[in-house]
Order: structure tokens, then C-alpha cells, then sequence
């Protein structure tokens, strides 16, 4: 089986416990208007073009194969004198990237850590994510799978036997706004939250904070409710926005949406009340 | 630190304690003695003319420094002709493009001075003398007697200085602190300590004969401290104000205006480490010792931490957080379980006197009571050059990547050959020298009968250094890729592409540069060519000796000087997109942005370089880090456990730099150079130069100075 990865990010302190090695999908079902990996959420491989750093020499179009509409081979890439040009998305097969998990294992070994399984949208590759999972498991590594959560809840059950951490995307708690802003309602990943936190597994809540968007105290006090109803997870982690990745919507031709990064107060207030 | 320390220590940032040097009035009608007898001579006498450095704040003195006018101690190498010789034709000065000479370190062993004094050392001169009989060891001991008893006497005259001096001082502390000093004086170093308070005097004293690394202090000193601590004769705090004026010392040895005042080196010791029955040897005197350092802003000395398989994750988690909050930079880390295996495997040094390493200057390794080998500088570059620029005949119809390599290796061991000889060269020079002051301190010098620059000192292991070692591993990553594997250019086309400095070629460098996983990035090609390539170090220097008689390492550090800058400035291209005149890279580490697949990765790829023990000699390992990694504790942890894996994994030295303002603005200049570097914000985190130019400068304010 195979999978298109944006990304394979070894030595990573974030995105779970320990050190980790993070493995990211391309693909997302969610259209976040504040994705800082915007190039995450088409499904299929792209060419990243970063004017700013193009010459205008035109040597990529000398090797391009497709002058009249581009198949992504990626040769213009390969051949870019000032790295203007990048693609972002190749296949790997499953044994390919567990080759590369499985060198950092020791020091998964000595700091608690693992992979994780993130995107895009990684639970969208569901028989893929499954099948690397099962191999994690096979070589004793811890598994987490960062996820947005809308999917169907038989997703969850399928990986739920082979996953130790499930790192839980919750953008918004008002049903509206996440639509607006996601370009889906919220009803079907706040279901599979609540049967989550129903059973025995380790979640870890993340919520990016988006200056006017969801950075009010009723929002969190509603997430608040929401674990008083059906149980808490074992951690809830508040990000801030921020703007790091602008320059990736315009190297993708995407219009971008500027947001307000949260103050240190703000966020710290916003910590507290979740607590 | 208390009030008296900040004193001392403003009037050593000040240059205020730097002790100055008195020539005296030499006879003339010395010249009518046999040489030898001739230096011994002026030595004692010259001792004798110095002149302390005492202030009311003092606890310590009897510090000497040597002018060029008599031999002196063998670090500096004052006095001594035949290095000085050595020294103006090769210091610096290429053979070739292929070798020049480099400083040498030597580092004293107090555990003599401090168990039996200078008394008992006397007695082992007298004892080592019933067992010569030739006349040049007979004198060489006789020389060594007479400067023993010259140290007793100075001290004895610093005692005077500081008798006479106190009579001016009213404060009573302070007064009481002087006189204490005056009465040890006489004590120490003639007899054994018996104090930690002595054991500090005896080693502030004994520094003069050889001013380089205190080796391994914690195991010296211990006994001491934790005997006054058990019989109440000393705080803790009393401890600290002590190891605090010693180091104070250490840092004011080197002048204010000299470079090297800012930049530590010279007086580099360890913690830490294997004692001789195998346990760790780190232990609340070594926290002490640490904590004493730190409290002071100073440069010198530098530390090392000897990590073992047995030091506890809070042990290496504290002197990592030490080393996060030094401005300073003063901590380096070495791995013992490597070391110790390299010793005794390779070097056929017995556990227990294997164990007594220390490092020195920048990071070379030496034995107590010996010397850090040779340290020359060999441009390992030079065999690629050679190979595609005029031996290219021989590859350009190699079939496969194993024929082309093996001709490559015959190059490689030809310069190392001449690398190594060249080496040996130089310290024949230097050992036409005969010191007593350092061979005093040395270790079996007495014993042998021999001075310390002869090799009279026990386990002078040499350990020449490499410029340029990552270079090879890439150029020989590229020609197996592009030319065997991938078939992207023939060996003609890259031979032509480097003869033409890459000129017409620049689609093909493009491709190589854009496309290669280099060393740093732990995949299985980069991998492959590293373990080569060391596999073949290994191939030609085990079993290889100095002419001292003890085993050759290597090694990769650059030490102060740059030529790794200068050995390229006369290297033609290389496979790697190296342009002809580019300088060439030392150190096994970051790889100048080339490294892409994470930390992990490139500790991957230096274990890889480091696993057949071989470059235990020399060898750094710096790492760039993310300052935003240290600032959190519980991302700090996961720093801590990173390194504690590579040490676990076989890793020798690590030595961290966390990204600062100045940086960030060069990584914006020159982002080809700084490609490593990333940033991170919340759970996002991206490499610095992909950023547009607004982050990157958003990034730079936030940045603190």
C-alpha cells in the first residue's frame, strides 16, 4: 500500500510525548482558513513556487517534460538554481517509511516518544495509516495519530487497537463558526470526541487560538462543559495562531486570510479557565 | 559569589591579576657550562626573581610565568630552541597543502604533589637516580632535583612576600586570611596537603610548571574536600570561594590584550568519568566545582563532562542545564564509554591508566602527566584533488564505484602516510628539547629518567588532526550516486566539470547540490560511504605508532586556527560542488545546511563516523540548536534525552551552540549556508530561511541580543 507524505520530520519535541518522528499526509478534509500547512490539504503531489526567490533564468522550463500543462514530475525542481521552485508530496510505500521510523527508535526508546501519524488529514488514508500502525506495534514503537476527526467513528475503531495516543483537533466549539471557517459543521468530530473520551485511551486535546475567531472565554468554557459532560482528556493544549505560514499560501497560488495572532495574556487566561 | 571573590574576580577581568614576568641578571660565565647545566641554572634563579601577585583580598598566590629567557614549562614551549625552530619554519606554514605544525598540549599530574608533596617527589628522584647509570639521565635527574628544590624555595619567598604585605592590611579578616596563606606557604608544596585549603595552594603553585589543562579535578580534590566536610574544618561555601580563586587564577594566566583571554583552551579540565575501579566518578564535589564555575563570568577555564553508561539522566540534565545558562559557553561533553573503549581496544592502555584522561584545549585528548600528542594539521581534501586532478587517468574508466574506490583509498593512505610522517617529523624537532620544569609534573618522567618533550612522560598517545574529512564522504556520496548508481554524468563529465571549476557545468553542480542527501541526513547511501571511509582510517592507522611508541588516532577539530580556510584557499574543485578556493569544513557536525532530516538524523550519521573507535583522537561534534528548545523545560528534556541516546549510542563529543541574533541576521544574508537552522512556534515549525522575508525579520526582533 501506498501514501502521498508532504513530510517526514525526525527528531520532533512536539507533537506528543518524547521524541518523535512525525509523518505527514497529504490531504485534508477541512479547508481551514488559518492552516499554516496550507500545501497539507490537496491530496495529490504540488510544485511549490516561491517567487521571491526566482531568478527568471528559465532553465526549469528547458527541462520542463509537459510545457503545456505540468503532470508534477517534479524535473523543474530538481534542476532550480535558486530552490524557487519545490515539490511538496511524493508516494512511499509503507515499508519506505517505516525504514525511516525505525532509525530514530532508540531514542524513542530513551524519551518515551514514538511517531506520529499527522497531515493533512492522515485518517483520510485510513487502510494505509492502519497498515503503518500495525507495523509500528509490531517493533514496540509508540503510535499516536494526530487528527482532525471528521471521519466516521469506524475509522477510529479500525486504528484505536494499534494507537496509544490520540491527538485531537478541536477548531472550534460553535457549530457556525467552524463552518465558516473550516468549511465544515463541527457535529460529526465533537460525536467522535465524545465516544473518545467514553473509553479507556490517552487524548490529548489541541485547540489553535485565532484572534476573534474562537479566543473568547465562552468558547473555552463550552469546551469546558463539553469534558464535564463526557469526560476530560488527559491533556488540552491552547496554540496560538501564527502567521509562519503565509509564504506557503502564495507559493501555492492559494488567497490567503490573515488572522491576529492571541496576546501571552490572552492565552494565559484562556489556559487557565481549562485547567 | 561572596564579596571578596567579586573583587578578585573584577580585577582579573580588569587584567589586574596578571602576573608579571622578572628577568634577572644572568652570569655570563654561565655560558662556560655544559648546556644543560647551564639551563637548569638560570631556571632555578630565574623562579626565584618573580614576584608574587598579593592583594588584600588574597587567599592564594604563588602563580610564575616564564619570559622566553630560560626553558620553561612545555605548553608554552618558552625557551625551548628546537621548538622554536619547529615553530618558525611549520607553525602555520603548509607543507605541501598537505600538513603543517600546530601547538602541542601537556598536562600536568598533581596526584604525586598532592599525596607526597615536593618532598616526596625529591625522594623518588633520589630513588629513580640508584636505578641510572648514564650520564645524561643522572643529570637530567640532578636537573630535576634542583628546580624541585627551587619550587620550595619560591614558596618559601612568597610566604615572605605575603608575611611582609599583611603587615599592611588592617582589616583583621582580611589580615587573618594572609597570614593563613604566609604559614601554608611554608607548609605546601613542600610537604603533602593535608586540606582541601593546601591541596588548592599546592596545585595554584605547581600550575606554573605546566599551564595548561588541571586535568581531572574532581578526582584530585575530592578526598580532600569530603575529609574537611566530615571532620567540620569547611563549609561548603569556604569550598567555593577556594575552587572560585583558583579558577580565577587560571583565567588571569593569559593576558588581557591576548586573543585567547575570551576564548577558553588553555586550561580546559574534566568531570566526571571512570574511576579505575569502574565506577562513575561524579559526585557533589564535581556539582560543587561546576557550581563555582558558573557563578563566575569569566572564559577560562573550560570544562568537560565525562559522561559514562552509568551517569544518572539528572546528572547529564543538570550540567546541560548549566551549559543552557552560560553565556559563556564553557561546558563540552565527551562520551567515556567511547574513549575508555578506544584506550584500552586500540591503544592497548591498560583500564586503569586509560581512565585518567583528560581533554585539552580545545578538545584534544591527553593523559595526565603527558602530552596531547601532535596535533598537526592534515588537509585530507587533498587526496580527492589529487585524485581528479592528476591521477584522474587512472578512474575515468573504472567500472564500478569498489574499483574506482579502491584507487582512491591507495591516494588516501599516500597523504596519510606523508600526514603521519610529517607529524613524527615535527616532534623530533620538538624533542631535541629537554625540559625540567613540566617533566617534574609529568607522569614516569622521574621514573624514565627522560624530560617530558623526549617522551619520557607515560602514554604519549598523538592524535594528527584531518581538515576537510566531510568533504571526502561527499564528494565520494556524489561520484557513487551520479556516476554508478544514477548514471547522471560520465566520470569524464565530472572530471571536466572539475577541472573547469564546474564552468559549463552549472546544471550538474545545481542537481548535485539540490538533490543529494550529504552526510548529516542518516540515509543508507551517506551512511555507506561514511562507514567506508572510516573503515579505511581505521585500515591504515591501527597498529601505526608515534615515535613516542604510543598508538595514532585521529582526529577533525580545527582548534584556533582556520586551516580548514587556508588548505582550501589551495584546493582546487571537489565532486561535492566544492568551488576551487573554497574553504573546506572540520569538525564531524552540522554540514552547513546540507544535514535536512532533523537532529536525530545527523547524531545518526556521526555515530556511524565515530563506531570503529578511530576518531576518539581530536574530535568535535558541534551542534547548532534551536534557542527556542532550551528556553522550555520540558522541550529541554527531550534535548537532554536526544544526547543522552546518541552518547548511548556510541556518539564521542557534542558541544551545543543555541542560534542568536547575530545568526538568524547571517542565515538571512546567506541562507545557503544557515539552511539547518529552523524555527518554532507552538506545534509548527519550519526552517528559518523558507520563511518570507517579514518573518524572518519579525523572527529576528523577537530574537534576544
Amino acid at each position: 500500500m501506498t501514501g502521498i507524505i508532504f513530510d517526514v520530520q525526525r527528531g520532533s519535541y512536539v507533537n506528543g510525548p518524547g521524541i518523535r518522528t512525525t509523518v505527514f499526509f497529504k490531504g485534508c478534509n477541512l479547508k481551514c482558513t488559518w492552516c499554516h500547512n496550507p500545501e497539507s490539504q490537496d491530496f495529490e503531489p504540488q510544485i511549490m513556487f516561491y517567487k521571491s526567490k526566482c531568478t527568471s533564468c528559465g532553465i526549469c522550463r528547458n527541462f520542463c517534460e509537459s510545457k503545456e500543462s505540468c503532470i508534477i514530475c517534479g524535473r523543474c525542481t530538481r534542476e532550480c538554481l535558486t530552490g524557487a521552485k519545490a515539490l511538496c508530496g511524493k508516494k512511499y510505500t509503507a515499508d519506505e517509511i517505516m525504514e525511516i521510523i525505525k532509525k530514530d527508535i532508540p531514542y524513542y526508546k530513551n524519551s518515551s516518544g514514538g511517531v506520529t501519524f499527522s497531515g493533512g488529514e492522515c485518517m483520510l488514508k485510513i487502510d494505509f495509516l492502519t497498515e503503518l500502525l500495525q507495523k509500528c506495534k509490531e517493533n514496540n514503537i509508540h503510535t499516536a495519530v494526530d487528527t482532525a476527526g471528521y471521519i466516521p467513528y469506524s475509522s477510529f475503531e479500525q486504528i484505536l487497537p494499534y494507537t496509544d495516543l490520540i491527538i485531537y483537533d478541536v477548531k472550534c466549539m460553535n457549530s457556525t463558526v467552524h463552518k465558516k471557517y473550516t468549511s465544515v459543521q463541527n457535529t460529526l468530530i465533537l460525536d467522535n470526541l465524545k465516544s473518545l473520551l467514553l473509553i479507556d485511551k490517552e487524548i490529548w486535546v489541541r485547540v489553535p487560538i485565532i484572534s476573534g475567531i474562537n479566543d473568547s472565554e465562552e468558547e473555552i468554557n463550552e469546551l469546558k462543559s463539553f469534558y464535564e459532560m463526557y469526560g476530560y482528556p488527559q491533556k488540552t493544549e491552547l496554540l496560538p495562531y501564527h502567521s509562519l505560514g503565509e509564504h506557503k499560501y502564495e507559493a501555492i497560488n492559494k488567497e490567503l486570510t490573515r488572522f491576529n495572532t492571541p496576546s501571552n495574556d490572552k492565552m494565559q487566561k484562556l489556559m487557565k479557565l481549562i485547567k | 559569589m561572596n564579596e571578596r571573590i567579586s573583587k578578585l574576580c573584577a580585577l582579573t577581568l580588569d587584567g589586574k591579576m596578571y602576573v608579571e614576568t622578572i628577568k634577572p641578571n644572568f652570569d655570563r660565565y654561565d655560558y662556560f657550562l655544559p648546556t644543560e647545566q647551564m639551563n637548569v641554572k638560570r631556571l632555578c634563579e630565574y623562579i626565584l626573581c618573580q614576584k608574587p601577585v598579593i592583594t588584600e583580598n588574597s587567599l592564594f598566590t604563588g602563580l610564575f610565568r616564564f619570559d622566553g629567557s630560560v626553558v620553561g614549562d612545555a605548553f608554552n614551549r618558552s625557551g625551548h630552541k628546537n621548538t622554536a625552530i619547529a615553530l618558525k619554519n611549520f607553525y602555520l606554514k603548509k607543507i605541501g597543502n598537505l600538513s603543517t605544525m600546530e601547538w602541542q598540549h601537556a598536562t600536568g599530574d598533581y596526584s604525586r604533589v598532592l599525596k607526597k608533596g615536593i618532598k616526596g617527589i625529591i625522594e623518588d628522584i633520589d630513588a629513580s637516580a640508584l636505578m641510572h647509570y648514564k650520564p645524561e639521565e643522572l643529570e637530567f635527574l640532578k636537573g630535576l632535583k634542583d628546580v624541585a628544590n627551587t619550587i620550595i624555595k619560591w614558596a618559601e619567598k612568597c610566604s615572605d612576600k605575603v608575611l611582609e604585605f599583611s603587615k599592611s592590611v588592617s582589616d583583621p579578616t582580611k589580615k587573618n586570611n594572609l597570614e593563613k596563606l604566609a604559614s601554608s606557604l611554608l607548609l605546601v608544596p613542600r610537604n603533602a596537603p593535608s586540606s582541601l585549603y593546601e591541596a588548592i595552594l599546592t596545585m595554584y603553585i605547581c600550575f606554573s610548571a605546566n599551564p595548561d589543562s588541571v586535568g581531572t579535578l574532581d578526582r584530585y580534590l575530592s578526598p580532600f574536600y569530603f575529609n574537611d566536610i566530615k571532620n567540620g574544618t569547611i563549609t561548603r561555601d569556604e569550598a567555593k570561594e577556594y575552587l572560585q580563586e583558583f579558577f580565577l587564577m587560571l583565567q588571569s594566566y593569559t593576558h588581557i590584550s591576548s586573543p585567547h583571554f575570551t576564548r577558553g583552551g588553555q586550561s580546559h579540565f574534566c568531570i566526571g568519568g571512570y574511576l579505575e575501579d569502574g565506577i562513575d566518578g561524579f559526585n557533589e564535589f564535581s556539582v560543587l566545582i561546576v557550581e563555582s564555575l558558573m557563578e563566575l563570568p569569566t572564559y577560562i577555564p573550560q570544562l568537560t563532562f565525562r559522561w559514562t553508561s552509568k551517569t544518572p539522566k539528572d546528572v547529564l540534565w543538570f550540567m546541560m542545564d548549566c551549559e543552557r545558562k552560560d553565556p559563556n559557553k564553557r561546558i563540552a561533553f565527551t562520551n567515556d564509554d567511547m574513549r575508555i573503549a578506544c584506550y584500552t581496544k586500540i591503544c592497548g592502555i591498560p583500564f586503569e591508566k586509560a581512565v585518567s584522561y583528560t581533554t585539552v584545549g580545545c578538545n584534544e585528548p591527553a593523559f595526565l602527566g603527558s602530552m596531547a600528542g601532535s596535533n598537526s594539521k592534515g588537509n585530507l581534501l587533498h587526496s580527492i584533488e589529487t585524485l581528479f586532478h592528476k591521477n584522474y587517468g587512472k578512474i575515468i574508466n573504472c567500472k564500478s564505484f569498489d574499483e574506482f574506490y579502491g584507487i582512491y583509498e591507495s591516494i588516501l593512505f599516500d597523504d596519510l602516510e606523508k600526514i603521519f610522517e610529517y607529524d613524527n617529523k615535527y616532534n623530533k624537532i620538538r624533542a631535541r628539547d629537554i625540559n625540567y620544569i613540566s617533566s617534574l609534573f609529568a607522569c614516569d618522567c622521574i621514573e624514565n629518567a627522560k624530560s617530558i618533550t623526549q617522551g619520557g612522560c607515560n602514554t604519549a598517545i598523538a592524535s594528527p588532526t584531518l581538515m576537510g574529512i566531510i568533504n571526502v564522504i561527499d564528494s565520494l556520496i556524489v561520484v557513487k550516486k551520479y556516476v554508478f548508481d544514477e548514471k547522471l554524468m560520465s566520470m569524464k563529465s565530472l572530471i571536466d566539470a572539475l577541472h573547469s571549476n564546474w564552468q559549463g557545468y552549472g546544471m550538474y553542480r545545481t542537481v548535485i547540490l539540490n538533490t543529494t542527501d550529504f552526510f548529516g541526513n542518516d540515509d543508507n547511501l551517506s551512511n555507506y560511504i561514511t562507514s567506508l571511509f572510516y573503515d579505511s582510517l581505521y585500515k591504515f592507522i591501527n597498529g601505526k605508532k608515534n615515535i613516542f611508541g604510543y598508538q595514532w588516532l585521529v582526529g577533525d577539530l580545527a582548534g584556533y586556527n582556520e586551516h580548514y580556510k587556508w588548505y582550501g584557499e589551495d584546493t582546487l574543485a571537489t565532486p561535492d560542488g566544492r568551488y576551487m578556493g573554497d574553504m573546506m569544513k572540520f569538525g564531524v557536525g552540522q554540514n552547513e545546511g546540507r544535514d535536512r532530516n532533523g537532529l536525530t538524523a545527523l547524531l545518526n550519521s556521526v555515530i556511524v563516523a565515530h563506531k570503529n573507535l578511530i576518531a576518539c583522537g581530536s574530535t568535535v561534534t558541534n551542534v547548532s540548536l534551536d534557542k527556542k528548545l532550551v528556553e522550555d523545560d520540558e522541550q529541554f528534556s527531550k534535548l537532554v534525552d536526544t544526547f543522552e541516546t546518541y552518547f548511548r549510542n556510541g556518539g564521542v563529543h557534542f558541544q551545543l551552540t543555541y542560534i542568536s541574533k547575530e545568526d538568524l541576521i547571517a542565515a538571512k544574508e546567506n541562507p545557503d549556508k544557515y539552511k539547518h537552522i529552523r524555527v518554532r512556534v507552538s506545534g509548527f515549525s519550519d526552517y528559518f530561511v523558507n520563511l518570507n522575508e517579514s518573518i524572518q525579520n519579525d523572527i529576528i526582533m523577537r530574537t534576544d541580543k
